[in-house]
């Protein structure tokens, strides 16, 4: 009750918005589901659109901007919106053949959504399977359906009004339960990516990349070592020096009122997530020395091995780009979730392709004429 | 900075309408693209919080999801394909009789409206006059 009464004085906007959507929605649909004494088209489309455009707005002023640049936000925007208007279209469309082409922009749409979420394989996965699903529902659409004159399948709904209202009260009851659990308009908290790394970590990180990629592509010892000096630095003061490493000439102490990432996440270290970003930069921070190290080593040889030292500064410029990359998703989605299924998924997959077998054996069995030799 | 509520809540929606239209229309083959769009709702939910974790395991089973839509879809095209041969429509509204006990049966009260005879095409009078036949049409003919 007290979780009621906080949101009642804090969000009545908010929540004045979901009611609208829903209602608005209800409206909208509910004159748009056919029906034999017909339809209100244009005052339907006229609801329908205003509850996007009220959902729209309880969105952006709730949650702010989803993304900070311009093509995201637009994208998001866009596919949003078409996967709920198209959506709108297959639910009132009383051809089911034009119902299956709305349906494939829906499917369109949230792959759009798929691929803003990090999931490119799964949005070329899911336009490949239901386009064959689409094609399968066309070839019944036209074997099946009778397209001459109005039928009770298309022509008529089943309570229209109580259905609507039930689907829209249910989807305002989800937004309403995800208003009250979400941290709504600090947009500290709410982000996706929860960020280890400050945009000047970052920013160190990238720049220490870059001289590693240059030191690797040194062609004497000379270079090489100061390239990856420079590179040393710049890891160092994002995540400190590690005993003795300061001895090494050229290197700047930890500079003053800069926390190094383990010391900043050090009151979170509950979390375990936040326990291997301090254990990663710990080993970082050992391996920036040990990069030292053997680059001076290297100087003191008759004849050093600059193929030894590319292989370090190498292993080292991995190690940076994985510890900048933390809190993301890897890059290789399609080798990130192969690994991922076929090593902790495993079960889940044999699960899967057995029901995919027992469907296939039933549906044969149903489908089946009988008295008719296959 | 992608924020994770803005597609919990799209997902939402897309399932709220996938349920208004699966509740209300009584076409087999709508209803199933309806039910098909409410698991879209679904992985949308499952990828955004795979995402706001940095795990791939929202993806893992957004494609479990997938697989059991597929073997939805064919399982339910078979049992239409069935019930078309019996009752030789898609209607859900023929299937009442196998109702639960007790709960009356419902009778579509409102006739449904006739469909407006279509024009028929303009007839054109033939004009010019006819050519002299040749002596192989004729034989033809």
């Amino acid at each position: 009750m007290t979780l009621l009464a906080d949101i009642a004085t804090d969000g009545n906007l908010a929540l004045g918005q979901i009611v609208a959507a829903a209602v608005l929605g209800a409206i909208g649909v509910y004159l748009l589901l056919p029906q034999p004494r017909g339809r209100h088209v244009p005052l339907g489309i006229f609801f329908s659109l205003s509850a996007l455009v009220t959902f729209g707005v309880f969105l952006f002023q709730t949650y702010a901007d989803p993304t900070a640049d311009v093509v995201g936000r637009v994208l998001f925007w866009g596919f949003a919106a078409g996967a709920l208007g198209f959506g709108t279209v297959l639910v009132a469309q009383k051809n089911p053949a034009r119902g299956a082409i709305a349906f494939a922009f829906v499917i369109l749409s949230c792959c759009g959504l798929f691929l803003l979420m990090a999931a490119p394989f799964l949005m070329a996965a899911t336009i490949i399977i239901y386009a064959g699903a689409i094609i399968v529902t066309f070839l019944f659409v036209l074997m099946l359906s009778d397209s001459n004159g109005p039928s009770d399948e298309n022509d008529r709904s089943r309570e229209p009004l109580l259905g609507s209202l039930g689907g829209f009260a249910f989807a305002g009851l989800v937004l309403f339960a995800l208003y009250a659990s979400s941290p709504a308009g600090d947009g500290s908290a709410n982000e996706l990516l929860q960020e280890p790394l400050t945009p000047g970590d970052r920013q160190d990180l990238t720049a220490a990349i870059q001289s590693l990629e240059a030191a690797e592509k040194a062609d004497n010892l000379k270079d090489m070592e100061e390239r990856a000096r420079a590179a040393r630095g710049h890891v160092g003061t994002v995540v400190g020096f590690a005993p003795g490493d300061s001895a090494h000439p050229g290197l700047a102490e930890q500079p003053a009122g800069r926390p190094t990432v383990a010391n900043r996440l050090q009151p979170m270290a509950t979390d375990p997530r936040v326990a291997t970003i301090i254990e990663r930069s710990e080993k970082l921070r050992s391996k920036n020395k040990d990069l030292g190290d053997t680059l001076e080593n290297l100087r003191f040889e008759a004849k050093p091995d600059l193929e030894k030292g590319r292989k370090a500064v190498r292993a080292m410029r991995d190690e940076v780009v994985l510890f900048t990359g933390h809190g993301h998703l890897p890059a290789r989605n399609v080798t990130a979730i192969g690994t991922a299924l076929y090593s902790e998924y495993l079960i889940a997959v044999e699960l899967a392709g057995t029901l995919l077998l027992v469907a296939t054996i039933g549906a044969v069995a149903i489908a089946g004429r009988k008295g008719v030799q296959a | 900075m992608i924020t994770l509520w803005h597609f919990l809540a799209v997902g939402a929606a897309l399932f709220g309408l996938g349920l208004v239209g699966f509740l209300t229309r009584r076409n087999f083959i709508t209803m199933f693209l309806c039910a098909e769009m409410m698991l879209q709702g679904a992985v949308i939910n499952f990828l955004a919080f795979g995402m706001h974790h940095g795990h791939i395991g929202g993806q893992v089973f957004a494609l479990a999801i997938i697989t059991v839509a597929a073997c939805e879809a064919g399982l339910a095209l078979a049992l239409f394909l069935t019930m078309y041969r019996r009752g030789k429509s898609l209607d859900t509204g023929d299937w009442q009789a196998i109702r639960e006990a007790g709960v009356a049966a419902t009778f579509d009260s409102e006739a449904l409206p006739v469909p407006k005879p279509e024009a028929e095409d303009p007839h054109l009078s033939p004009a010019g006059a006819r050519p002299p036949m040749t002596a192989e049409e004729a034989a033809r003919v």
